[in-house]
C-alpha cells in the first residue's frame, strides 16, 4: 500500500480555447482531509471530474490510491459526491441507496443492512419506504452523502459538500468527515468557502483560473504566511507614528487602518515584531495592543490570487450559505 | 457487466412494479379478444332491421326485392312506395327515422341495371354488400323472365351463386383465408411498432430524465457510460419482452380457441367476419416475432438512447427524435407492400433492410411470403447493423450524457463519433 491517496501530475484540461485546467499537480497524503480551493470556474469540478475518469486529461496523468489509473477498479474504492445533486426522483428512499451500493460492488443483505444503517444515522429511517421526491432538497442531499459513502470508499471525493445545506446539516457533514478521517480513510473536496475549508482541512491546493497557486499542510501554509510579518498595532501619540512611519521597520505602503485605533503594518525585510515592539516602547508611545497576526485562510487567498478573485469568493461563499 | 445487470435490474423493476404496467399488460389481451370479437359480432349481427324503402320506376323489381329482402338471410325490413313519390320526400323519411333508407330503381333498369340506394346506413358495408347481391339477382331473374325461360332454367341459372374463397398456400396461413391471414400480419406489425416505439421513446426519457435530475455525473462517476446504457436497454427492453410474451401467449391462446370464445359472446364460427378467418399462431411465429423485437429494440434503443443524451430537456426530445419516428414510421406504412405480394422483390428488400425488418418481416413470414432462410438473411443483417449501431450510439451517449445546454449541431455529433 502507498502513502499516497492521490497524485495529480500536470493534468491540462481544455474546452475549445479555453483551457480550464492547466498543468496542476498536488499530492494528497492517506488519511487527512484534503481541501482544493478556488473560486467558482476555476477548475476544481472539471479536475474532480478527470480524477473520477468522467472526462479525460487531455495531458498529465492522475495515480489513485495503489497506483491505481482512473478506471472502473478505482471507482469501486472511490466515493464521489458530485457538485450536482440528483437521485431518481421515483425511486424509494431505501431501494436508492441499495441500488448504490450494489453498484459498488456490495452484494443483497450486506447492501441492505448498510443502507439501513446509513439511514438511522443520518436520521432518515422514518423516510425510507418514502420516494425520493418526497424528501426536501437537504435530506436530499444528505441520502446522496450515503450513496456516495455507502460502500466505505478508501477515498471520498467531495465536490462543494457544503452548497445548499443548513447550519446544523453542514455540522453533520463536518462530522462525518471527521468520523471518516478518524477511520483512516482519505477524504478530498472542493470548495469556495474558506470557512469551512479551513475548520476540516489538514492540507489544501488553492488554485485560480486553471492554474495552482500553491498547496501544502495548511499549518506550514499559515506559518509561512505569518512569518511574512503582519503585526496590528495600537499605539497612541506622536512618538506611535513616528515608529510607525520609520521605513527601517516598517515596510512602505504596508499599513492600513483596521479599525478601532488599531493599524496592522508589514514589517520591514529582515525586521522582527520584537524590534518594531522595542522602537515603539523605547520611543515612548503608549502601546494597547500588539499582535503578530495569523492570516486566514481567506486572506492568504486575497494575498496569492488577487482582491478581485477573492471578492468573487466572499460572493459565492455568502451565497453559498444563503441558499 | 455485474454494473450493467444492477441498472437492468433497476430500470426493469421500475416498469413492472407499477399499476400501469400491470393494467395494459393485462388489457393487451382483452384488446385483442375486442379485436376478434367485435368485428364477427358486427358481422354476424349484419344490418337485420334496416327498413328499407323501394320505389321502383320500373314496376317490375319490386315484388322480387320485398320477397328477397325478407327472406331470414338478410332479415330487411322492406316496403314499396307508390309512384310518383320523390327522392325528397324520401329523404325527409330518412330524416324523421320512418325508414332506414330507399331503393330508387329506374324504368330502364332492365337495360342499364342501375339503382342507387340511399340511407342513413349507407356507409355499412353490410348493408352495400346484402343489396348488391339481393338487387343484381332479382335484375338477372327478371331478365331471365323476359326471356321466357322455364322455372328450372331459372333455377338452374341461380340456384348457386358463385364464390371465389381466397386461401393462402404457404407460411403459417396455409389454408387460412387471405384476410385473416392479412388482419394477422397487420396485427403482428402494428405490435411490433408500438412495443419498439413505445419502449424505445421509453428508454430516451429515461435517459433526459437522468440529466434533468442530475443524477447522470452521479452515475457515470460509478459505471461506465456504455454500462450505464447497456443497462437502461436491457431493464426496459426485459420489461416490453415481458409484455409482449404475455400478449403473444395470450393471443395464441385465444387464436387457437376462437370458435369457442366466439361462441361465449353468442357468435357462430361460421360467419363472414375477420375474427373466425384468422389462422393460428405457431411456435416458429412467435419465435420469430420475440427474435425481431429484441434484436430490432436493441437497434432502435440505442438510437433513442443516443437521441436522450444529445438533448437537454424533454422538449428538446421532440424535434431530434423526429427522424428515428418517421423512419419506423415508413415502416409501418409499407405493410401494404408486403401483404400485397409477400413473395415480391419488393417485399424482400423491405424485409432484409435493418430499419425496417423488425416490424415487417414477421407479417412477410406470417403470410408465407420468406423462407426460413430468409430469415436467417434478414435476421443476421440486422445483428450486423444493430451492433454498428450500438457502437456508434454508446459513443454518442458517452459523450452527450455530460452535455448540458446547447444543443450539439449534426457536425458535432459526428465528431463524437470519432472519440
Amino acid at each position: 500500500m502507498t502513502a499516497l491517496a492521490l497524485r495529480v501530475d500536470g493534468i491540462v484540461k481544455r474546452f475549445g480555447n479555453h483551457v480550464a485546467v492547466d498543468g496542476v499537480s498536488f499530492e494528497v497524503q492517506r488519511g487527512v482531509v484534503y481541501g482544493v480551493l478556488g473560486p467558482n470556474g476555476a477548475g476544481k469540478s472539471t479536475m474532480l471530474r478527470m480524477i473520477n475518469d468522467i472526462i479525460a486529461p487531455d495531458a498529465g496523468t492522475v495515480r489513485i490510491l495503489d497506483d491505481l489509473a482512473p478506471g472502473l477498479a478505482a471507482a469501486r474504492r472511490i466515493g464521489y459526491l458530485p457538485e450536482e445533486r440528483g437521485l431518481y426522483p421515483k425511486m424509494r428512499v431505501l431501494d436508492m441507496i441499495v441500488f448504490m451500493a450494489e453498484l459498488r460492488g456490495l452484494r443483497g443483505g450486506d447492501a441492505r443492512k448498510r443502507s439501513e444503517a446509513w439511514l438511522d444515522k443520518l436520521g432518515l429511517g422514518q423516510w425510507r419506504d418514502n420516494k425520493v421526491q418526497d424528501l426536501s432538497k437537504g435530506m436530499q442531499q444528505k441520502v446522496q452523502f450515503a450513496t456516495a459513502l455507502i460502500h466505505e470508499p478508501e477515498l471520498v471525493i467531495l465536490d462543494e459538500p457544503w452548497s445548499g445545506l443548513d447550519p446544523i446539516n453542514a455540522e453533520v457533514l463536518r462530522e462525518t468527515v471527521e468520523d471518516i478521517v478518524k477511520a483512516g480513510r482519505t477524504v478530498l473536496f472542493s470548495t469556495h468557502q474558506m470557512e469551512q475549508a479551513e475548520k476540516v482541512c489538514d492540507s489544501v491546493c488553492i488554485i485560480a483560473r486553471g492554474k495552482k497557486i500553491l498547496d501544502g499542510e495548511l499549518a506550514a501554509i499559515r506559518r509561512a504566511a505569518a512569518e511574512e510579518g503582519r503585526i496590528a498595532v495600537a499605539a497612541d501619540g506622536e512618538a506611535a507614528r513616528r515608529v510607525l512611519d520609520d521605513r527601517t521597520l516598517v515596510a512602505a505602503g504596508a499599513t492600513a487602518a483596521t479599525g478601532d485605533g488599531v493599524t496592522e503594518v508589514r514589517m520591514a525585510d529582515g525586521v522582527s515584531p520584537d524590534k518594531l515592539l522595542a522602537a515603539l516602547v523605547g520611543a515612548g508611545a503608549s502601546v494597547r495592543r500588539f499582535e503578530v497576526v495569523t492570516p486566514s485562510l481567506h486572506d492568504i487567498f486575497v494575498s496569492r490570487v488577487g482582491r478581485e478573485a477573492a471578492i468573487a469568493v466572499r460572493h459565492d461563499g455568502e451565497a453559498g450559505a444563503a441558499s | 457487466m455485474t454494473e450493467t445487470l444492477v441498472i437492468a435490474k433497476r430500470e426493469l423493476l421500475e416498469r413492472v412494479r407499477t399499476k400501469w404496467f400491470v393494467v395494459v399488460t393485462l388489457l393487451g389481451p382483452l384488446l385483442m379478444i375486442a379485436m376478434l370479437v367485435i368485428p364477427a359480432a358486427i358481422a354476424s349481427r349484419g344490418a337485420a332491421g334496416a327498413k328499407i324503402a323501394i320505389a321502383d320506376d320500373s314496376g317490375t323489381l319490386a315484388p322480387v326485392l320485398v320477397a328477397a329482402l325478407s327472406d331470414k338471410k338478410f332479415d330487411f325490413e322492406p316496403s314499396v312506395v307508390p309512384a310518383g313519390v320523390t327522392d325528397d320526400e324520401l329523404r325527409g323519411r330518412i330524416a324523421r327515422r320512418e325508414i332506414s333508407g330507399f331503393l330508387r330503381i329506374p324504368k330502364d333498369v332492365l337495360d342499364t341495371g342501375a339503382v342507387t340506394y340511399q340511407g342513413d346506413n349507407a356507409s355499412n358495408q353490410t348493408v352495400d354488400a346484402e343489396l348488391q347481391i339481393v338487387v343484381a339477382q332479382a335484375i338477372f331473374i327478371q331478365r331471365a323472365a323476359s326471356l321466357h325461360l322455364t322455372d328450372t332454367q331459372q333455377a338452374y341459372l341461380f340456384g348457386s351463386p358463385p364464390k371465389v374463397t381466397a386461401q393462402f398456400t404457404t407460411g403459417t396461413s396455409e389454408g387460412a383465408s387471405g384476410l385473416g391471414a392479412f388482419f394477422l400480419g397487420y396485427i403482428l406489425t402494428f405490435i411490433m411498432y408500438m412495443m419498439i416505439t413505445l419502449y424505445c421513446v421509453n428508454v430516451m426519457r429515461s435517459v433526459v430524465l437522468e440529466k434533468t435530475s442530475r443524477v447522470m455525473e452521479f452515475m457515470v462517476a460509478a459505471v461506465k457510460p456504455r454500462h450505464l446504457m447497456g443497462g437502461k436497454i436491457l431493464g426496459v427492453g426485459g420489461a416490453a419482452l415481458i409484455q409482449i410474451s404475455v400478449w403473444l401467449a395470450m393471443g395464441g391462446l385465444m387464436l387457437a380457441n376462437k370458435d369457442a370464445i366466439l361462441g361465449t359472446f353468442g357468435i357462430g364460427g361460421g360467419g363472414s367476419g375477420t375474427g373466425s378467418a384468422f389462422p393460428p399462431l405457431g411456435l416458429d411465429d412467435v419465435a420469430i416475432v420475440i427474435a425481431y423485437f429484441i434484436v430490432g429494440f436493441f437497434f432502435y434503443s440505442s438510437l433513442f438512447a443516443a437521441v436522450g443524451a444529445m438533448v437537454s430537456s424533454e422538449q428538446d426530445t421532440q424535434q431530434v427524435q423526429m427522424p428515428v419516428t418517421m423512419i419506423l414510421l415508413v415502416g409501418l406504412l409499407c405493410f401494404q407492400v408486403i401483404s400485397n405480394d409477400p413473395r415480391g422483390g419488393s417485399a424482400s428488400a423491405l424485409t432484409t433492410i435493418p430499419l425496417w425488418s423488425p416490424m415487417l418481416m414477421p407479417m412477410r413470414y406470417v403470410l408465407g411470403g420468406a423462407s426460413l432462410g430468409d430469415v436467417a438473411v434478414s435476421l443476421g443483417v440486422l445483428v450486423v447493423s444493430t451492433v454498428i449501431v450500438v457502437r456508434g450510439a454508446a459513443k454518442i451517449y458517452r459523450v452527450g450524457v455530460l452535455m448540458y445546454g446547447k444543443r450539439p449541431s449534426f457536425v458535432e455529433v459526428l465528431r463524437w463519433l470519432r472519440y
